[in-house]
């Protein structure tokens, strides 16, 4: 008896084009992917002069020599029709052009491969409901079972190919007792299904080439130097010589040449629909109100988020209004949280920020799962704020003083002395050892002193300097006590923002210890920062 | 030369017990109350403050600064020992009714060690119902409340005030003309202290 069937729909990325092109599927079909040439000529460690065509080497030097980067269309996948015509990935559009003028060429699109792949998960999913994500155009079926319900093995196969049709794909379908030797089965059959009767795996996966096992490059290369060409040569080889000679990838090899699996079965399960949404029978024109219903809809997905273990890390709320139109809002969450409160703290904050236009009428709530850090923090890490009470906080600073206001600074590796950048804040949830610390300046001077901080002036203020030579004497009108400098700096010369300025440390007759700073482009003085 | 250098701030541990000050001659704030540095322009109020957050923040804990003025300078920070990934920083655009609010929502957030307030040189008036606020906001939660300022805000609300003064300045330099400012020497007088008399601690040096 069978026990499993693979799903095979070949070239896939092909397929997936022809599923929303119908009419493709007569034509010969390209998927092309654009290269940056400079990028690929590295990449294979090639030469301009090795490359495949002059027309290739001269966009590249065209490329070099600073014109726009030479774009290349690549062949990522052909369908079966193209290839008939000699067309295989990974030759340029002009090379396959070449060999079939009548080729159609479409862009590789990620989101249609993905939504032929979601599609044909879905499809075998409605025959059993175990299955197993294979990869693009792939799946294994569990039909263990399944006879009673549909019929013997060949019904069963006969099932798959008319569910992955019904979602556009033509699939050939290959059922064995495992899931290696239903996947040889299928890449190698000629028709829709094909049965290996059970005990006959060996013999139905003899003639299969060594490359349907997709062995790496380098054992794949050892055993074509020992003239081993298919399945049933390499399960021919003593396992003891192999094992001495290519250790367990020889064995491992061995045993999908036997046609015997090694991996656990993977059931896959399709993602949840995490939303959940309430019709009103009344409109709701106060936030207040709405509030509350927001917060009937959060418990619900909050619940079904919990017992999940997962937590949101993105909301999307959807208001349909009395109007007819709808008004949506995408509320980002700072950290992860499955509670009601801080989530619903956000959404209101959001919404009075940007309230609906009209009267609302449904309200629906979708989140964007996580799966949370499971555990709770070592005995001896320092207490930090609660995930929960730091979103809700870090929503009312933004709110009070602006997101772009808020968060942890970082350097950025300049010689300007105030450059930095805003980081959202996130603190490790860890004491990291110290030698895995960023870099930074030293935090202890030498002599065990304290730093001596700066209070920055933000934008340096203009100030008038009175100079005897280059030294400072007074600044605006305040008399210079004592002074050291100049101390140099400048940088992004190669730039347009090219700066250069000289520093000096001054005392003023009123106490303050400042450091004015001249600009050696405009000849201008600022009070850059004081010493506190 | 200074004396060596030791962690300024004082905490506490998670379950609430005092840890023994590990220099006993510094003043430093403490857990679940407000203390406050007071001080002049160049007195080393701000290095203070960030020795405190250092000393947090090396800790492994984390420390929130409200800065009125925008005046903190990160490298300054990273140069203090303050790893800036634990320091969450908000900058008020010289509101200081901005900056007040800021502070008051973040003691009242659990699990932050250090909440520092740098109001630089313009300290409003704040009424002594709002002091007792954020005392008893501070209390509750925990937290460190570190004012730093030109004058004294909470009044008696504050556990423990400090007033720093620049005793001295050394300067450095390859040649008998100095190039760069080498170190800073300040005082620090205890303002109001619980149980002790006013008077003044050690000199501190901070090195530019």
């Amino acid at each position: 008896m069978s026990r499993y069937a693979c799903v095979l729909v070949e070239y896939f990325d092909a397929a997936a084009v022809e599923r929303g092109e119908p009419a493709l599927r007569a034509e010969p079909l390209g998927v092309v992917n654009v290269h940056n040439l400079e990028a690929r000529l590295g990449r294979r460690g090639l030469s301009p002069s090795t490359a495949c065509s002059a027309h290739i080497v001269d966009r590249a030097r065209a490329s070099r020599d600073g014109a726009p980067a030479a774009k290349i269309a690549m062949i990522v996948e052909a369908n079966a029709e193209a290839r008939a015509h000699g067309v295989h990935p990974g030759m340029t559009e002009a090379e396959a052009r070449a060999r079939c003028p009548m080729l159609v060429t479409r862009p590789l699109i990620e989101e249609y491969v993905l939504s032929a792949r979601h599609a044909l998960l879905e499809a075998a999913l409605a025959v059993s409901p175990r299955i197993e994500d294979g990869g693009a155009g792939l799946v294994y079926v569990d039909t263990v079972g399944l006879e009673r319900l549909i019929g013997d093995p060949p019904a069963i196969g006969r099932r798959l190919v008319h569910q992955a049709r019904a979602v556009g794909l033509a699939a050939r379908v290959g059922l064995a007792a495992s899931r290696t030797a239903a996947r040889v089965t299928a890449t190698r059959a000629s028709g829709p299904v094909t049965v290996v009767p059970e005990g006959r795996e060996r013999t139905a996966l003899a003639g299969a080439p060594l490359a349907t096992l997709a062995l790496s490059p380098d054992l794949a290369e050892t055993l074509a130097r020992w003239g081993v060409r298919t399945l049933g040569e390499l399960a021919a080889l003593p396992r003891a010589g192999l094992s001495a000679r290519l250790g367990p990838a020889g064995l491992r090899a061995h045993d999908l040449a036997l046609g015997l699996d090694h991996d656990p079965f993977r059931p896959w399960t399709p993602p949840p629909f995490w939303e959940e949404a309430q019709g009103l029978e009344w409109e709701i024109d106060s936030l207040g109100v709405l509030a509350g219903v927001l917060e009937t809809v959060l418990e619900r997905l909050c619940a079904r988020l919990a017992s999940a273990s997962l937590a949101a890390d993105a909301l999307e709320v959807r208001l349909g209004l009395a109007s007819g139109g709808h008004h949506a809002r995408s509320v980002a969450l700072a950290y992860p949280v499955v509670e009601v409160k801080p989530i619903l703290t956000l959404v209101v904050l959001d919404l009075e920020a940007h309230p609906p236009g009209a009267p609302v009428t449904r309200v629906a709530v979708s989140a964007h799962p996580i799966r949370t850090q499971p555990g709770q923090g070592g005995l001896w890490q320092p207490p930090a704020p609660a995930p929960r009470d730091l979103v809700s906080v870090l929503a009312r600073l933004a709110a009070l003083v602006g997101a772009d206001n808020l968060g942890s600074p970082a350097l950025v590796d300049s010689h300007r002395s105030d450059a930095f950048t805003m980081l959202a804040f996130s603190p490790p949830s860890e004491p990291e050892p110290f030698d895995r610390r960023p870099p930074g300046p030293s935090p202890r001077p030498e002599g065990g002193d304290h730093r001596l901080a700066v209070r920055r002036v933000r934008p340096a203020r203009r100030v008038e300097v009175e100079a005897v030579g280059e030294r400072p004497t007074r600044v605006d009108a305040r008399r210079v006590l004592g002074c050291a400098g100049p101390w140099r700096a400048s940088g992004e010369w190669w730039d347009v923002d090219a700066w250069a300025r000289e520093e000096w440390d001054v005392v003023l007759s009123d106490g303050a210890l400042c450091r004015v700073a001249r600009d050696r482009l405009a000849g201008h003085w600022y009070l850059d920062a004081l010493y506190d | 030369m200074g004396e060596s250098a030791a962690p300024i701030f004082s905490s506490r541990t998670s379950a609430g017990g005092a840890l023994a000050p590990r220099r006993p001659a510094a003043r430093t704030p403490s857990r679940g109350e407000i203390t406050e540095i007071v001080g002049r322009l160049s007195s080393g109020r701000t290095s203070y403050l960030l020795a405190c957050l250092a000393d947090v923040v090396g800790q492994g804990e984390t420390a929130a600064l409200v800065d009125a003025d925008e005046t903190f300078d990160p490298r300054s920070a990273a140069q203090a020992g303050i790893d800036l990934r634990r320091l969450l920083w908000v900058r008020c655009g010289s509101d200081r009714g901005v900056a007040l609010r800021a502070a008051d929502m973040l003691v009242r957030c659990p699990g932050f060690a250090l909440v520092a307030l740098d109001l630089g040189e313009r300290v409003p008036r704040l009424p002594p119902t709002l002091s007792f606020r954020l005392k008893f906001a501070v209390r509750r939660t925990d937290v460190a409340l570190l004012i730093v300022g030109r004058r004294r805000l909470t009044g008696s609300s504050a556990a423990l005030a400090l007033e720093t003064s620049r005793e001295g300045i050394e300067w450095t330099g390859p040649g008998p003309v100095p190039t760069r400012l080498a170190r800073v020497r300040t005082r620090t007088r205890v303002l109001r202290s619980p149980g002790e008399e006013p008077g003044d601690s050690p000199p501190l040096w901070w090195t530019a």
